[in-house]
């Protein structure tokens, strides 16, 4: 029938969507140097050479820059993107093309998931060379929770880009960025921060992965799991409402 | 699909349509014919955009229907069979012409060679260039590329060819053309007469969300075509108003500039109202005066009728 001669194939349109994602972010640098190499950079300058040669120490902060690696790609790469491509026009002629609604999602999914795939194996290479020893089953988990941790920064990068114009997006996902790392433990543990600023942290989706993360590399007691994994799924839900209701809200 | 024979490809039935309160669109009827081009031709912010982005599904009607190929608008088929170009339309920045234009040909089943398309936009040369190293004009050209990529049997333009060079203006025209020829319906949205004029089989013109005139571009022309006398007198503008033909009255400088559908009597009466009348000029009016005319005089038909 016609019906199916006028409609392209969805998953070459995914494939080609997701790769032309990743090809037009690999070619900004200035995306891509900060969100790729500043997380192993910081690894090496704070975890491994300031500390000491302890493999605990490397182990650690093994566990949460895998985190931090995660929100670059995530934040800025659907926050400030997607800002600049619906304030453009770009989106809503895609939006009236025959693309389906998913493609343009999940090809930036496909992105963040890529580049932060680049990251991670950074920073296992430099945390191998610090002296990490880790058991198979130990890095499956962490690698498990690092892939898992693009979700909720995903959402909530969509959130701000579907909201904000690129400028501005650029600046909120600056400011989220920095209150993730800093105030979530990724750099440093909260127990350094002041009381009020650690109550904090139990908001952050980045705190709770990083100790779900420090579980996975054996830095922590895996029976508290719960403890953690509860109030990130309820911040993961949130962080879905919040991308949702903005997607809502620019569609005239 | 259970598309009547006699419907119209696109049509729109009295559709209202409002911007925070502002009326755009009251009671708007409106029909898009198979193999032909359609210019709504108007001043900005007459509502053509509106019309277009009715037709297209982008805009939703406050009131009223919209049907494209006999279902709405919104439906990834109505969207399989359309090619658009919007008034704003940013490029991938980072991607290259043809990588931009393959990405978007591969939406559609029946999409072109992306090298066919490249040619047909006058974009051959440009193919590996990015789109963030593109002039105004050259991006227009992409952005038309992307509309006709996927064989389109509705085209909708939204002023295609600004920052065009004459000559690309022409090239981009004689596609258009070609596509209507070969049965595409053509939707053109401009301010330009002479893009209406030289594209179009029907112009329809449109002022404050109403249809004016519409007809052949010859029959719209006639409608619209006047000619300025330019006089130099010392008498007040005043004066002349009533001459015969004179359908406006301006000063331009030192001179008063009459704008008059039937020169030689206005001219006549002119001589006979200041018999000093020693400097005076007849040219015809631009196009572009004439159309700013008609919508003038229909604002103050419809000022009056409200009065």
């Amino acid at each position: 029938m016609m019906t199916t001669a006028l409609i392209a194939s969805a998953p070459a349109v995914y494939a080609r969507e997701s790769w032309a994602e990743i090809v037009k972010s690999a070619r900004m640098p200035q995306f891509i140097i900060p969100t790729i190499a500043l997380p192993p950079a910081f690894y090496a300058l704070f975890a491994l050479a300031m500390g000491q040669g302890s493999a605990e120490g490397a182990t650690r902060a093994l566990a949460t820059f895998g985190v931090f690696a995660v929100m670059g790609p995530a934040l800025f790469g659907f926050g400030a993107n997607i800002a600049a491509e619906r304030e453009s026009g770009q989106l809503e002629l895609k939006r009236l093309s025959p693309m389906p609604a998913g493609a343009q999602i999940t090809a930036k999914l496909a992105a963040t998931a890529a580049f932060s795939m680049v990251a991670f194996v950074l920073l296992y290479g430099l945390g191998l060379a610090g002296g990490v020893s880790l058991s198979a089953a130990q890095w499956a988990m962490l690698v498990g929770v690092h892939t898992l941790a693009i979700i909720p920064f995903a959402l909530i990068g969509l959130g701000i880009g579907y909201r904000l114009g690129q400028k501005g997006a650029i600046a909120v996902a600056n400011i989220v960025f920095l209150a993730m790392a800093v105030l979530g433990g990724l750099w440093m543990p909260i127990a350094m921060l002041p009381d009020a600023m650690q109550a904090i942290a139990w908001a952050l989706p980045s705190y709770h992965l990083g100790e779900m993360a420090l579980m996975a590399a054996g830095q922590r007691e895996a029976a508290n799991l719960w403890l953690h994994a509860a109030p990130l799924a309820l911040i993961t839900l949130a962080a879905a409402v919040f991308a949702w209701t903005g997607e809502k809200a620019q569609a005239r | 699909m259970s598309l009547n024979a006699n419907a119209p490809l696109a049509a729109l039935y009295e559709v209202s349509k409002a911007y925070a309160g502002r009326p755009v669109l009251d009671g708007f009827d409106f029909a898009l014919e198979a193999g032909s081009v359609t210019a709504l031709l108007g001043p900005n912010g007459a509502g053509k955009s509106t019309v277009a982005g009715l037709v297209t599904g982008r805009l939703a009607p406050d009131h009223g229907q919209v049907r494209l190929f006999g279902s709405d608008p919104r439906t990834p088929l109505a969207r399989a069979r359309m090619g658009i170009m919007l008034q704003a339309g940013g490029l991938p920045e980072t991607l290259t012409v043809a990588e931009a234009v393959d990405l978007h040909a591969g939406y559609f089943a029946r999409r072109l060679p992306t090298a066919a398309v490249l040619e047909q936009a006058g974009l051959a040369a440009l193919a590996d260039r990015r789109c963030d190293r593109l002039s105004g004009g050259e991006a227009r050209k992409v952005q038309f590329a992307l509309a006709i990529a996927g064989s389109p049997d509705l085209l909708v333009l939204d002023e295609p060819t600004t920052g065009f060079d004459p000559e690309a203006r022409r090239a981009m025209w004689h596609v258009v053309r070609v596509k209507a020829e070969g049965g595409a319906a053509v939707l053109l949205a401009t301010h330009h007469m002479d893009e209406a004029e030289a594209l179009a089989d029907r112009i329809v013109v449109i002022a404050d969300g109403r249809i004016i005139a519409d007809g052949a571009p010859a029959a719209i022309k006639a409608k619209v075509a006047a000619t300025a006398i330019r006089l130099r007198t010392r008498l007040a503008a005043d004066r002349f108003r009533a001459a015969p033909g004179v359908v406006k009255v301006e000063t331009v400088g030192a001179d008063l500039s009459l704008l008059t559908t039937a020169p030689r009597a206005t001219l006549e009466a002119a001589f006979a109202i200041d018999p000093a009348l020693q400097h005076f000029e007849v040219t015809g009016a631009s196009l572009e005066d004439a159309l700013a005319n008609l919508v003038q005089s229909n604002r103050t038909a419809a000022l009056k009728e409200a009065a």
